[in-house]
């Protein structure tokens, strides 16, 4: 009976976070007739889509031990470069825009990847400090002014479907699936979990640590800003002030998701639940008419939550 | 050595900071402080590029410095501090915070710098003068708008500002004075999305989805969220000409909207706030001798009339922003952005 009892808890604290999006997902079908509905269900994922994206780059870096805290602001920044090549009488064909806006997301992770392999500063500090540079680079290259009129081929990301799947949401499952395997079947996804489980001993095995830290921020970098690409195309028109506070929710989505903070411990799954949970919810308070300032409140208490359980299966273990 | 050449360089950097003011001093020009509560915003943008437009500035009377609150009432009560200290003549603001801003403009006053409020109201009226649009009438313009296209029947959203900031508040105020009229106009939400264009097109998809075929007007208390909303029918391949959509500012997408017949919006005039707060703080600066420069005396002169630039509180009038003015609207923001870059 004591045995069973315990497989029923070490089984709750697993999937915990399954169960919890489950039984969510449950009360909001039988509280609201729309919830279950497929045009709800494409909503949430398109909606979800952004802050998933953040997150699958974010779980990379908190992986390493380490986190960024300036996804928001090159989001915002990749979003204004591409949009300022996809406006005006002549617009660059779209594809060009895409890359540079995934160039400049990929560089301002170079930056946060060097200051924190090569140059040891602390993932905290150095990312603080390129969240706040990023955001004046976008407002000095767009005068604080949003770029209007975006071309109907780049506009296309954020309005057209693949497979029968909005492209956002293609996008963002590309991106889980891609991370899934990365860390689950290749060299680099074996090393990156050495690394945040504990550095030293990765050093003594051989790895260099340093390559693997920095890519880790590269790829976050460049996937913010394929963030800022889709968000810009779905509200179509490039703003300066988009993305700011996205850090929070996508480091809300990591930590909901069972990945420790601390490195080593966790995976893209666990954060693709938790960036649901965090789009369900949004939605279906939305959808029941609950107060905005209440549905902060939930959010919190949410992702405390989570992290009250995590903090017991590292106990019990 | 290298101690004694550190400690040389900080003596000459703070001398330099004691002598700079007194060079520009020199120079003569008025200085005018800029208090703005946030550089992020296009509203700002375009109120500053309006200051710098302004024919004292031009001319090179006025010398205008801007400083940037970043939307926290305690930057902004500092920055006052910096605007006593370095003796401005006076000083023109849009405060931050209704309640937070009031400390840094009162010191400011008992420092004898004139102060001209513009754009959102204090909660103290020592200020010399406020200048700024009513947004009780903005709201009410707003929902006129709405429900006379929805021809006084219909259900209705409402995408509201921030909660507990002034704009919200008398918007929502405006709006709901209106609606009484209009009993057959039903609001089936009201909620924030934080004058935020992202926020507003997923509260407006949530909205479609929880009353499928029922919404018929949205009113978005700025341009950025009915701007959202509008984006929200599009994806739902819903015809956007069909619902009765407004928002407030006018804001340059706005603008291209009302002229694809997608929405209404009510211009929020930043260029005579600014420049109408500018000249207010002239005539406390040079004294009754002085005439006001700006071009909006002239086109307002009977709603908004000079009264010697000594009244208490004068209110910009909003333009609704119609298919018949919404070309040359264009045209004068686009040659207000060349002025500025």
């Amino acid at each position: 009976m004591v045995e069973r009892s315990q497989g029923v808890r070490s089984l709750f604290q697993r999937y915990g976070i399954a169960f919890a999006f489950v039984l969510l997902c449950l009360f909001l079908t039988f509280s609201n007739k729309y919830f279950l509905t497929s045009g709800n269900i494409l909503n949430v994922l398109r909606q979800t889509s952004i802050n998933g994206i953040l997150a699958m780059g974010m779980t990379l870096v908190i992986l390493t031990g380490g986190i960024d805290l300036s996804v928001g602001s090159v989001l915002g920044c990749a979003g204004m470069v591409t949009g300022s090549l996809v406006t005006g009488e002549h617009p660059y064909p779209a594809a060009l825009a895409i890359s540079a806006g995934l160039l400049v997301g990929g560089l301002l992770g170079c930056v946060n990847g060097l200051l924190v392999a090569k140059y040891k500063i602390p993932p905290f500090v150095a990312t603080l400090g390129m969240l706040s540079s990023a955001r004046g680079l976008t407002y000095m290259y767009s005068n604080g002014q949003p770029i209007p009129s975006l071309s109907d081929e780049f506009l296309n990301i954020g309005k057209g479907v693949l497979f029968g799947v909005p492209i956002p949401v293609f996008i963002f499952l590309s991106v889980f699936l891609i991370l899934y395997l990365v860390l689950a079947r290749t060299v680099y996804g074996r090393r990156i979990y050495a690394v945040g489980g504990n550095e030293k001993s990765a050093r003594t095995a051989g790895i260099s640590t340093k390559a693997v830290i920095f890519f880790a921020y590269v790829i976050c970098g460049l996937l913010s800003g394929l963030a800022g690409l889709i968000l810009t195309a779905r509200t179509s028109s490039a703003l300066p002030q988009a993305g700011i506070a996205y850090e929070l929710d996508a480091i809300a989505a990591v930590v909901i998701g069972g990945t420790s903070l601390s490195g080593g411990v966790g995976g893209v799954v666990g954060s693709l639940l938790g960036a649901l949970i965090i789009g369900v919810i949004n939605n279906g308070l939305d959808l029941l008419g609950v107060d905005s300032s209440f549905q902060q409140v939930i959010k919190g208490a949410i992702i405390v939550g989570a992290v009250l359980l995590d903090a017991r299966r590292h106990d019990s273990n | 050595m290298k101690r004694i050449q550190r400690l040389v360089a900080c003596i000459t950097l703070t001398f330099s900071v004691f002598l700079l003011p007194d060079i520009s001093q020199s120079a003569q020009p008025i200085r005018i402080a800029a208090a703005i509560y946030g550089l992020k915003a296009e509203f700002a943008n375009l109120y500053v590029a309006s200051l710098k437009a302004h024919p004292a500035v031009k001319s090179g009377q006025v010398q205008i410095t801007v400083f940037d609150g970043k939307y926290d009432p305690l930057v902004q009560n500092d920055q006052f501090d910096t605007i006593i200290t370095q003796k401005f003549d006076a000083a023109v603001m849009i405060p931050v915070d209704f309640q937070g801003s009031v400390p840094g403009v009162k010191k400011a006053i008992e420092a004898r710098i004139p102060v001209i409020v513009s754009n959102a109201t204090i909660n103290w009226d020592g200020q010399t003068a406020y200048i700024g649009s009513d947004d009780v009438i903005g709201g009410e313009l707003l929902a006129e708008a709405v429900c006379h296209k929805l021809a006084g029947k219909g259900n209705v959203v409402i995408l509201q500002g921030p909660i507990g900031g002034s704009g919200n508040i008398d918007r929502t105020k405006g709006i709901e004075n209106v609606l009484k009229k209009y009993p057959d106009v039903k609001v089936l939400e009201m909620k924030t999305a934080n004058w935020s264009r992202a926020e507003g097109l997923s509260l407006m998809e949530n909205w479609l989805t929880s009353h499928p075929g029922q919404i018929n007007g949205i009113i978005g208390e700025n341009d950025e969220m009915a701007l959202g909303a509008i984006q929200a029918l599009k994806a739902a391949k819903l015809p956007v000409k069909d619902f009765a959509i407004g928002g407030i500012d006018g804001v340059a997408d706005a603008l291209t909207a009302v002229k694809a017949g997608e929405m209404f919006s009510i211009l929020q005039d930043s260029t005579s706030m600014a420049q109408g707060a500018l000249d207010l703080a002239l005539r406390q600066v040079i004294g009754p001798s002085y005439q006001p420069q700006a071009p909006l005396w002239k086109t307002y002169e009977k709603e908004m009339p000079w009264k010697g630039g000594t009244e208490k509180v004068y209110w910009v009038p909003w333009t609704p922003v119609t298919a018949e003015n919404v070309d040359k609207l264009i045209e004068t923001r686009r040659k207000e952005k060349e002025n500025k870059g």
